[in-house]
């Protein structure tokens, strides 16, 4: 069986933020929520690097362990999910991801906490699949139609890789060993096939 | 004293044992539904996993098609 994960390639992403747009649309997340964002190294600093970073459906879940409602599964796909209906807001689950996943909107005065909210994979949750109160509490259900999540499908330079585990390593794989350096990364001759920068025929005749 | 010292030894090694880290935690809440049990897929597992392995595909920019497609 699969086990789905993310890949950020760190030398494609171009800190667009369309996949947090993506996200956000796709699931209609609320204000305040930020299921995914872009975490920027040396900002400002030539040679800076960022990369996307959401829940990443750990093999082996910190929030799962200590929550103390025991609300977190995992899917056949290896997907950590949550169910809405039994988390109770404690925050353990924040305290306990390496990646500060978890997300818990304001849901009142006083600063008052509501259920966890967190990236799916585009999985949806303990609903029935495509139903209303799976959209509402979770989100669309892309795997389900057979699609893959649409924050690294809506990726420009296809930076961030979803899917399974073997599949994604094996086209990093192929792509780190494949490219060049420099501009070769991802650069004009990468997404155009063909070269017509000057800075490419320094010297050449005309 | 043999008593003893097999006693001792109980006690000093009782401390060695490990507790397994990996035990499966219970989950509380409702049973979900199966990602391939929908209108889609109709409970067919082998054309939900080849759906997505093939939709992983269109991630790699050095697939044989993508190239096909440069020339």
């Amino acid at each position: 069986m699969a086990r789905m994960k993310f890949i950020c390639d760190a030398e494609r992403c171009i800190e667009c933020n369309g996949c947090a747009t993506a996200c956000k649309n796709e699931h209609e997340v609320p204000w305040g929520v930020n299921r995914r964002r872009l975490v920027t190294v040396n900002d400002g600093v030539p040679g800076e690097r960022s990369i996307s970073v959401a829940c990443m459906h750990c093999t082996d879940a910190p929030c799962m362990a200590v929550c103390p409602v025991d609300c977190f599964y995992r899917t056949e796909d290896s997907i950590v999910l949550h169910d809405k209906d039994l988390c109770i807001g404690c925050g353990y689950c924040f305290y306990a991801c390496p990646f500060g996943a978890p997300q818990f909107p304001q849901a009142g005065a006083f600063g008052l906490r509501g259920k966890m909210d967190k990236c799916t994979f585009c999985a949806g949750g303990p609903e029935e699949n495509h139903s209303v109160e799976e959209f509402r509490k979770y989100g669309r259900n892309r795997i389900a139609e057979g699609k893959l999540p649409a924050c690294a499908e809506m990726c420009s330079t296809k930076a961030l890789l979803a899917g399974d585990s073997a599949v994604i390593a094996k086209i990093y794989k192929t792509r780190v060993t494949t490219r060049g350096k420099g501009e070769a990364m991802w650069g004009w001759k990468m997404a155009y096939g063909g070269s017509e920068k000057v800075s490419d025929n320094l010297g050449a005749k005309t | 004293m043999r008593k003893l010292a097999i006693v001792a030894a109980a006690l000093a090694l009782a401390a060695c044992h490990e507790i397994p880290q990996d035990a499966v935690k219970p989950y509380a809440g409702k049973e979900d539904t199966k990602a391939y049990a929908g209108d889609v897929f109709k409970g067919d597992k082998v054309a939900y996993e080849k759906a997505l392995d093939q939709r992983a595909q269109y991630q790699n920019d050095y697939a044989p098609f993508r190239e096909a497609g440069k020339q």
